[in-house]
C-alpha cells in the first residue's frame, strides 16, 4: 500500500496539476479502491471465463491478409454470463457518487504477453484501453495483479484514476482484473462514436 | 521543381502549336507570332478558360491525372483543347449549372476576377468558390476539392498566399449558377473578366434556361453520416477555445445546424449518431433523465430542444434556396443503456424505464408538432467494442436477432397506436440481411444495407418497399484522387436498383491536416470553414458533383410518365459506362445458403466482384454523358 500511495503522489497529482487537469477529490482514490475491494469478492471468475466464445478466441490472433476484419467479425460472446457479470459491474459502479466505470479485463490462455478488455460500461472510461483493440500487450500493473492478487492504483494518464483488482475463480486462481476507473474532469463527448 | 519547369515549357510549346494549327499558318508565320508573343509570355499572361465540371485542373494548369481519361490521354499538357475560351450551358429551373473557371497567369502576380451573367431581376444567382489545391498523401500532384466561398470581384495573387504552392500558374474557381424556379426560360449572356497588370482576358458565358423544373424532392436520398460531436471542437479550435462552454453554446448548435444546412442545400441529409458502443450518450443528443425503475423520467429538454428544435420545425433552413423544411430523418439516442439502464435488462424495471421515457418523448414531439421527421431507433453497437452482448449493427450471429424483437415490442408498448409522430425502427444490415428481412418483418421499417450483399438480392428492395419499408444502401465517399465522376456511382446505383437512398458512412472527417496533407478524402465531402474565418462547413467539388447528379436523377425519374422507367434506366446505364442493367447485380452465391457466420469477407469480395470490377474505374465524364441524355430529354417538347 505504501508503494501504491507513493505511486499516486509521485505520478498522479503533480502531473495533473501541471497540465491543468484538476486533481481528484481527496477521497476519490479511496472510494474507488473500496469498490475494487468489494468487486474482487463479488465478481464470479468462473462466470467471467465463460463470456468470450472459443470461436472469438480462435480468430483473435488469426492473421488473414485477405480478410483483415476476420478477428472482429468473429468476436462473439455468450449472452448469459456476459449479462450477469455486466450487471454486477454496473451495480459496483453505482457505489460511488461520481461517474465511474468498472471494466472487466482478462488474460489470454497461452498468450501471457497479451491482455484483453471483456466488458466496458456506461461512461466508456478506461485509462488503459486503446479504443477498438480486441487485445493488447500485457499491462505491467495488470500482470502484477494477476500474479499477486493485490490491488494497484494507476494514475499514469493525467486526470485518470484506475484501481486494478483481481477476479478469482472457484479454485482460487486469479482469472481476471477489474478496472475501477474515473476521470477528475470527465469529457461528456469522448467516445460518443 | 524540374518537373514543374518542364510542364511550363510544354505548356508554352502546346500553346504555340495550338495557335499555329488554328490559323493554319506556316513555320515562318509561326516564328513571327512567337516573336510577337514573347514579350507577353515574359511580361505576363492572363488567360481565362472554362472546363466542364468533370475536368479538374491543378495549380499548374494541367488536368489532374485522375480526370485525364476523359480526354483520352494520361499525358500532362494534353488539356489544351479542353479549356474553352467561352462556355455555353444548359439547365433546368430549380437547379444548378456548374463549371470550372481557371485563371492562368505567368505566376507571381496579382489579379482580379469578375463575373456577370444575368440581370438581377432574372433571379439567376452566381456562387463562386476558390478551389483549394490539396497535396494528397500517396498520390502524385495536387488535386482541388475544398471550395472556399468568395465574393466578386475577387482579388488575389499567384501563388495564392494561403495555399502556398511554389510555381503556381493557375487558380481554379468553381462556378455555380442557381436557376430559380421563377426564372424565365431563354438565353442569358454574360462574361468573366480577368485582369492582371496590363493584361486582361474575357470569357463569354451563355446560359440557356429550359422550361423544365428540377423536382424539389429527390428520387434518391443521399445521407451523410457522422458520429458524436467532439469532432466539431477539433475542427473549429478557435471557437472551442473561445467559448468555455462550447458544447452547450448557441455557437455550437448553430454549427451543427450549419452542417445540416450545407447537406440540405446540396440535396442531401445529415445524420449525427449521439451515443457510443457502450451506451454513453452525448448530452445534446438526449433529454436529461433522473430516477430509476418506475420513477425514471425526463427532467430537462433544454439542450435537446436547442439542438433539434430548429431542425424539426424547419426554421434552421430559413433563407435557404430550397426553403425551410424539417429534417426528414434523425437518430434517437435509444441504445441498450438509454433510456433504460442495462442493469435492469430482462427485468420489469427495464421495460418501465424504456416505456416511461419513450412515451414522454412521443408526447413532447407531438406537443411540439414535430411530425415530419422520422425518429429512428437504431442500434449501432458491436460486440467487438465490449459494451453489450449482441450486435446492433450488422448482425452476423442469428441469435442476436432476438434482441431486435424485444426492442420492437418495447417501442410498440411505448407509443400510442395512433401517434402522428414518426418513430421508426431502423437496422443496418449486411451478413444476416436475408434472415433479418424475413424475421423482422413488421418490426424494422428502415433498412440500411451493405451494397455488396444487397447486390445478390435483386428482388429484396421491391419486397421491402411493398410492405412499406425504406431501403438504403451504404458505402463511403470516393477519394479526391479518383476520377471526378466516381461519386455519381452511388446515387446512380441506388436509382438503378430502385432503392430509396444511399449513406456515406462518414462524411465530415477530413483528417488531421486536410489543407497540406490530405489522406485521400474518403471520410469527408465537406471541410471546416474555420481556416477561412467561417463558423460553418464549406463544400467540396465532390459534393457539388453529387448534387448535380441528384438533380439529373430527379429529372430523369420525373420523365417516367413519358418513357418507360426501365428504358430510361437502360439508356442511362449504357451512357454511363456502357453497361446493361443486369450488370449492376451479382448472382447470389451458393455460400449464401450457409449461416452468415460461416461466410468470409474474402468470399463476399469474390461474390461481388462483377459489380465491383465494373465500378472500380469510372470515366470522369461518365455522368456528363448521362447529363447530356437528361438535357436532351427535357429539351424535347412534352
Amino acid at each position: 500500500m505504501t508503494f501504491l500511495c507513493l505511486l499516486f503522489v509521485m505520478s498522479g497529482l503533480p502531473r495533473s496539476a501541471a497540465q491543468g487537469v484538476p486533481p481528484p477529490a481527496p477521497d476519490q482514490p479511496e472510494q474507488l479502491d473500496e469498490v475494487a475491494r468489494v468487486g474482487s469478492v463479488m465478481v464470479d471468475g468462473d462466470l467471467c471465463e465463460r463470456i468470450v466464445t472459443q470461436r472469438a478466441l480462435t480468430y483473435m490472433f488469426e492473421v488473414d491478409p485477405r480478410d483483415r476484419w476476420a478477428a472482429g467479425d468473429n468476436y462473439d460472446v455468450d449472452d448469459a454470463p456476459f449479462i450477469e457479470v455486466k450487471k454486477t459491474l454496473l451495480r459496483h459502479s453505482h457505489l460511488v457518487p461520481f461517474p465511474a466505470d468498472v471494466n472487466l479485463w482478462m488474460p489470454i490462455k497461452g498468450r501471457p504477453d497479451k491482455i484483453r478488455i471483456v466488458i466496458r460500461n456506461t461512461h466508456e472510461m478506461s485509462q488503459l484501453w486503446p479504443w477498438g483493440a480486441l487485445y493488447q500487450d500485457m499491462i505491467p500493473q495488470m500482470k502484477t495483479v494477476l500474479e499477486t492478487g493485490e490491488r494497484i492504483t494507476v494514475t499514469e494518464k493525467p486526470g485518470w484514476i484506475s484501481v486494478l483488482a483481481p477476479v478469482s475463480d472457484s479454485l482460487g486462481d486469479v482469472v481476471g482484473v477489474l478496472e475501477v476507473v474515473t476521470q477528475t474532469q470527465s469529457d461528456a463527448h469522448a467516445n460518443v462514436k | 521543381m524540374g518537373g514543374r519547369s518542364a510542364n511550363a515549357k510544354q505548356h508554352r510549346r502546346t500553346m504555340i502549336r495550338e495557335i499555329t494549327n488554328r490559323l493554319g499558318l506556316g513555320f515562318t508565320t509561326c516564328l513571327g507570332l512567337c516573336l510577337l508573343a514573347a514579350p507577353a509570355l515574359r511580361g505576363g499572361v492572363a488567360n481565362l478558360r472554362a472546363y466542364p465540371e468533370y475536368l479538374r485542373v491543378d495549380p499548374f494548369g494541367q488536368i489532374v491525372l485522375a480526370d485525364r481519361a476523359a480526354i483520352g490521354t494520361q499525358a500532362a499538357g494534353a488539356h489544351q483543347g479542353q479549356g474553352r475560351r467561352s462556355i455555353s450551358l444548359l439547365g433546368a429551373r430549380g437547379g444548378y449549372v456548374s463549371f470550372h473557371l481557371v485563371a492562368e497567369l505567368s505566376g507571381d502576380e496579382g489579379y482580379s476576377l469578375e463575373l456577370r451573367l444575368a440581370p438581377e431581376n432574372s433571379g439567376i444567382q452566381t456562387d463562386v468558390y476558390r478551389e483549394w489545391f490539396h497535396s494528397i498523401q500517396n498520390a502524385k500532384g495536387y488535386y482541388p476539392d475544398a471550395l472556399i466561398p468568395i465574393q466578386l470581384p475577387y482579388s488575389s495573387r499567384l501563388p495564392e498566399p494561403d495555399n502556398r504552392i511554389s510555381g503556381q500558374k493557375a487558380q481554379a474557381f468553381w462556378i455555380d449558377l442557381w436557376i430559380p424556379p421563377s426564372a424565365t426560360p431563354g438565353l442569358y449572356h454574360g462574361r468573366a473578366v480577368l485582369n492582371a497588370g496590363r493584361n486582361r482576358a474575357t470569357l463569354p458565358i451563355e446560359l440557356k434556361v429550359l422550361p423544365a423544373d428540377v423536382p424539389e424532392r429527390d428520387v434518391v436520398t443521399v445521407d451523410h453520416n457522422s458520429y458524436g460531436s467532439s469532432w466539431l471542437g477539433d475542427q473549429y479550435p478557435g471557437l472551442a477555445e473561445e467559448l468555455p462552454d462550447f458544447y452547450s453554446s448557441d455557437a455550437f448548435f448553430h454549427l451543427i445546424q450549419a452542417y445540416h444546412r450545407i447537406f440540405y442545400e446540396h440535396r442531401g441529409v445529415f445524420h449525427q449518431l449521439g451515443y457510443g458502443h457502450a451506451g454513453k450518450v452525448g448530452p445534446e443528443f438526449a433529454p436529461a433523465l433522473a430516477g430509476a425503475g418506475r420513477n425514471r423520467h425526463i427532467t430537462n429538454w433544454d439542450l435537446y430542444d436547442r439542438h433539434y428544435g430548429p431542425l424539426f420545425d424547419g426554421s434552421a433552413f430559413a433563407g435557404t434556396r430550397r426553403g425551410a423544411r424539417p429534417i426528414p430523418f434523425v437518430y434517437l439516442p435509444i441504445n441498450p443503456e438509454w433510456p433504460a439502464s442495462f442493469v435492469n435488462w430482462g427485468e420489469p424495471g427495464y421495460e418501465a424505464e424504456f416505456v416511461n421515457v419513450v412515451s414522454e418523448m412521443e408526447r413532447h414531439f407531438r406537443e411540439k408538432q414535430w411530425t415530419q421527421t422520422r425518429f429512428e431507433m437504431f442500434f449501432n453497437h458491436k460486440k467487438r467494442y465490449m459494451g453489450f452482448p449482441w450486435d446492433g449493427d450488422e448482425v452476423r450471429f442469428p441469435k442476436d436477432i432476438q434482441y431486435f424483437v424485444e426492442y420492437a415490442r418495447l417501442l410498440k408498448k411505448a407509443l400510442p397506436p395512433d401517434t402522428p409522430v414518426k418513430f421508426v425502427f431502423r437496422a443496418d444490415v449486411s451478413w444476416d440481411m436475408e434472415q433479418q428481412f424475413r424475421e423482422l418483418q413488421g418490426m424494422v421499417k428502415m433498412w440500411i444495407s451493405s451494397g455488396g450483399i444487397l447486390s445478390w438480392y435483386q428482388g429484396a428492395a421491391r419486397m421491402l418497399q411493398e410492405r412499406g419499408d425504406l431501403v438504403w444502401y451504404y458505402s463511403g465517399p470516393p477519394g479526391v484522387n479518383e476520377a471526378s465522376a466516381t461519386i455519381s456511382k452511388f446515387p446512380f446505383q441506388a436509382w438503378l436498383w430502385s432503392v430509396d437512398g444511399f449513406v456515406h458512412w462518414l462524411a465530415v472527417d477530413p483528417g488531421q491536416d486536410p489543407w497540406f496533407r490530405l489522406v485521400d478524402g474518403t471520410t469527408t465531402v465537406v471541410y471546416p470553414g474555420d481556416r477561412f474565418g467561417r463558423e460553418e462547413p464549406i463544400p467540396s467539388i465532390r459534393l457539388k458533383i453529387q448534387r448535380n447528379c441528384l438533380q439529373d436523377l430527379a429529372l430523369l425519374d420525373s420523365l417516367r410518365n413519358r418513357h418507360p422507367l426501365e428504358a430510361l434506366k437502360s439508356e442511362a446505364a449504357k451512357r454511363y459506362n456502357n453497361s446493361r442493367l443486369e450488370n449492376w447485380w451479382n448472382p447470389r452465391p451458393p455460400f449464401a445458403d450457409q449461416p452468415a457466420f460461416e461466410w468470409t469477407n474474402t468470399g463476399i469480395g469474390e461474390a461481388t466482384s462483377r459489380t465491383s470490377k465494373m465500378l472500380e474505374s469510372i470515366r470522369p465524364d461518365a455522368w456528363a454523358d448521362v447529363h447530356a441524355y437528361v438535357m436532351q430529354l427535357i429539351s424535347e417538347a412534352p
